[in-house]
């Protein structure tokens, strides 16, 4: 139902564009928006499932600048790509590892937690490089990401496959009715038996490794890792969740929401730019849909 | 003379709902009218009218004869139309005089808020009915019972000349509902109009002199309290006789759950007690006993400081509900929206919640045998309306609490703790529930329920523990079981020649006076 608004909201947004554009409707203009979609998508799912928890990660940003420099620096010097890739995920669970056990076991709120952790970890990328970018990712590294399957980018089917499997979490698992049930009450969730710690402490981790996996995807497609990349990207993440009808009360939430929220966010995007619109208006009309969208959302279901 | 409040055919039409239909009634000035009727009977429909939340479709609110406009609730406060809510809408961490003055407050000015006079006429009110509350207290700081008083405090406060209250003494003790009915008692002699809603009979019958019953949205008719017994007033509530159920005993000698020294942190100490196989173990005592305690050591939801816990006697440990579950211990708690109900979710997945393991055995949910199981238990405890999708929170307390239970028999739980079974349950629900309790017992499940209401525990315990300060007082098999003889033991003995306290909520006499 809520999905389905948010389809009618594309939709439209697609009619204004391609009214307006030329060349809009191109097939190689709508690889386009997937492609640019791609990355936020893939962060914005992690946090689709992180605030069905109830919580709310702010850094995963820095998450993906400390896992880029440390998979980047260890391509530069030769390790094996599987390996460098795994160090990457490695250091996305490492950092929502933290997060979570934070929240869960310490008891912080989320968002003080993950603010803080937010400037710890860029403060990490930052020193480790001593604020430089790492250049000179092997070509074969980046071909991996640059690559295309079907006539989609590659990026568009890794994440895909990530919503895909985000889906069946959230309908087909325990974890996933889990996530909802300490999301929507935490302390009935407890009596009846969900491992409350658990779930949490896996969201968060969830959050980490598809920043991690978003950090892959763009310094394959740039070859190269700056510990400034990232910035900013926890906000489009939380708006195209809260575009898709999630929650940050926590308890609701939607994988095919979120998907077309960051599509949303990315046709905007596109659009805008084809349009030449400068970027301060680009900036005041994504702020407009965001609005817009949760006002709708709030008009059509009445209150709760 | 026209009465203080006089309801004038009012009817009210929801989408698709008449909610109201065609009620008339009135109250006296002075006069302490009790409003009674089953969950959906158009209570609560009613009193938002009254308070201006809400506006007729048809029909008009006279106050002293003079029919009177309640657009908003603004307009119903000027009117001296005063609600006391059953959840009090109050800001805790804001003093006794700031919440009384809440969004009128006094002013230097109109700039400044002139506190001090705030806190001297707040005190002022409130010196007429509990001097000991401070004004300058944090409003968090006070229990229950007194921030019910702080409201009705305020609502003198406003001069109201009629104030309408929904549920008040749902978490009250037996003692502090005597000081509300003083209270309630000196409001009436003021010649303020009272409209008192409340699920307990025997408070309605205590207080009130008549009484208007509801069904369906229409009044059913309003009877005087001295001519007429609880019995009739409940056939009038539900539309049929209730049968007066007996008890049945199905307890076996095969103890299933045995406890021994156990005791919390706080406020269980040395507890021991044996629960058998199909027994109903009921438990009472004052609030504050340690029964809530009790049952969440046993539930694993709060770690046991010492003693040991065996069933079929193995000796088990619990690190959290989780471990209890797996033991086969399931609790139904006392605060259903806080602790028992994902609002948001389906009743098949509040049903789910507890046994995740079985419907997925391989990582992935069966929704099918999901829906199978979630269809016989829900028939098993006659959910209704049987719309199994449906978010539980849009069903009543009664079916939550039926889904809560199916929860349990899911999970293949054989010993079930109920904590107030039926707290903020209709009248007929009410009868489901036990009955369903007994039909648990009948087929070998072992049940403890802790219950404030004497009645409840009576009708439902084959053996019944007394709690007093966090320890058995007694234990009373069927043939020593009373009232009287729970109360005896509930009550620390230095109360009790004070003749302050009583035990349970209705053990009447003094309430009735």
């Amino acid at each position: 139902m809520r999905d389905a608004g948010t389809l009618i909201g594309l939709i439209v947004i697609l009619a204004v564009f391609g009214a307006l554009v030329p060349g809009f409707f191109a097939e190689r203009n709508l690889i386009n928006i997937l492609q640019q979609s791609s990355i936020n998508a893939c962060l914005a799912l992690g946090m689709t499932l992180v605030i069905i928890s109830g919580g709310i990660d702010l850094s995963v940003g820095p998450t993906a600048a400390l896992s880029a420099v440390i998979s980047a620096s260890m391509l530069v010097a030769g390790v094996a790509f599987p390996l460098a890739i795994a160090a990457g995920f490695a250091i996305g669970l490492a950092c929502g590892l933290l997060n979570g056990v934070l929240v869960a076991h310490v008891g912080l709120q989320p968002f003080i937690v993950t603010l803080g952790t937010l400037s710890t970890y860029r403060a990490l990328a930052l020193i480790y490089t001593g604020g430089n970018p790492v250049l000179g990712l092997p070509a074969g590294f980046r071909a991996i990401f640059n690559g295309s399957l079907f006539g989609l980018p590659l990026a568009v089917i890794i994440v895909a496959v990530v919503a895909l499997i985000a889906w069946i979490i959230l309908k087909k698992t325990p974890f996933g009715e889990y996530l909802l049930a300490v999301g929507g009450n935490e302390e009935a969730a407890y009596i009846a038996g969900v491992p409350i710690a658990r779930t949490k402490i896996a969201a968060y981790m969830i959050s980490g490794l598809l920043a991690a996996l978003a950090a892959q995807i763009l310094i394959g497609r740039l070859g190269a890792a700056e510990p400034i990349l990232g910035n900013l990207w926890e906000l489009d993440a939380i708006a195209a969740a809260a575009i898709g009808g999630a929650s940050l009360m926590g308890g609701k939430g939607s994988v095919v929401g979120t998907i077309l929220g960051a599509v949303i966010l990315g046709t905007m995007r596109n659009g805008l730019t084809l349009m030449n619109v400068q970027s301060f208006y680009q900036l005041l009309a994504t702020g407009l849909i965001i609005l817009a969208a949760m006002l709708i959302d709030r008009v059509t279901r009445g209150r709760g | 003379m026209s009465p203080r409040l006089q309801f004038a055919g009012i009817s009210k039409l929801f989408p698709a709902v008449r909610a109201l239909d065609d009620v008339s009634f009135s109250v006296g000035a002075g006069e302490i009218h009790g409003l009674l009727g089953e969950n959906g009977a158009g209570k609560s429909t009613l009193l938002r009218i009254l308070s201006g939340v809400y506006r007729p479709t048809a029909g008009s609110v006279l106050i002293d004869g003079q029919p009177v406009t309640l657009n908003n609730p603004v307009a119903a406060r000027a009117a001296g139309v005063a609600m006391i809510h059953q959840e009090l809408q109050q800001v805790p961490r804001l003093s006794v005089a700031q919440n009384m003055f809440l969004g009128h407050p006094l002013t230097r000015g109109g700039i400044f808020v002139a506190r001090s006079e705030q806190e001297r006429r707040a005190a002022a009110a409130l010196a007429a009915i509990d001097p000991s509350i401070d004004p300058a207290a944090p409003l968090g700081s006070l229990k229950v019972a007194q921030r019910q008083i702080v409201e009705i405090a305020r609502a003198l406060l406003d001069r109201a000349r009629i104030v309408a209250m929904d549920e008040p003494t749902s978490s009250l003790t037996p003692s502090e509902f005597e000081r509300l009915a003083k209270v309630i008692a000196g409001l009436a002699r003021e010649g303020v109009a009272v409209v008192y809603v409340s699920h307990k009979l025997d408070e309605v019958f205590g207080i009130c002199k008549r009484a208007t019953i509801m069904r369906d949205g229409a009044v059913v008719g309003s009877v005087d309290l001295a001519q007429v017994s609880e019995k009739s007033v409940v056939a009038m509530m539900v539309g049929r006789e209730l049968a007066q159920e007996q008890h049945r005993a199905h307890a076996t000698g095969v103890v299933r759950l045995s406890v021994r020294g156990l005791a919390s942190a706080t406020k269980v100490h040395d507890v021991s007690l044996n629960l058998n196989r199909g027994e109903v173990l009921g438990i009472a005592g004052l609030v504050g006993s340690g029964r809530t305690e009790l049952l969440r050591l046993l539930a694993g939801a709060d770690r046991a400081s010492s003693g040991t816990i065996e069933i079929d006697g193995k000796a088990v440990r619990f690190s959290g509900p989780r471990d209890a579950i797996a033991a086969g211990i399931g609790l139904v708690p006392e605060e259903r929206k806080r602790e028992g109900i994902v609002p948001l979710r389906s009743i098949t997945s509040n049903m789910a919640l507890a046994s995740m393991g079985v419907f997925a055995p391989r990582g992935v949910i069966d929704h099918r045998r999901l829906k199978r199981v979630a269809a016989e238990k829900m028939k098993r405890v006659n959910l209704r309306p049987f719309l199994l999708d449906r978010p539980i929170r849009l069903f009543s307390g009664g079916n939550q609490q039926k889904a809560i239970i199916g929860r349990w028999l899911a999970a293949g739980t054989r010993i079930l703790l109920f904590d107030e079974p039926t707290r903020g349950i209709d009248v007929g629900a009410k009868a489901e529930i036990y009955r369903l309790i007994e039909e648990l017992a009948a087929e070998g499940h072992s049940v403890v329920v802790v219950s404030s209401e004497l009645p409840e525990v009576i009708r439902l315990a084959d053996r019944v523990l007394v709690m007093r300060d966090g320890t058995v007082a007694a234990e009373l098999d069927r043939a020593s079981l009373s009232e009287q003889a729970i109360a005896a033991h509930a009550i620390p003995q230095t109360k009790m020649q004070n003749g302050q306290v009583h035990a349970g909520s209705s053990a009447g006499p003094q309430a009735r006076q």
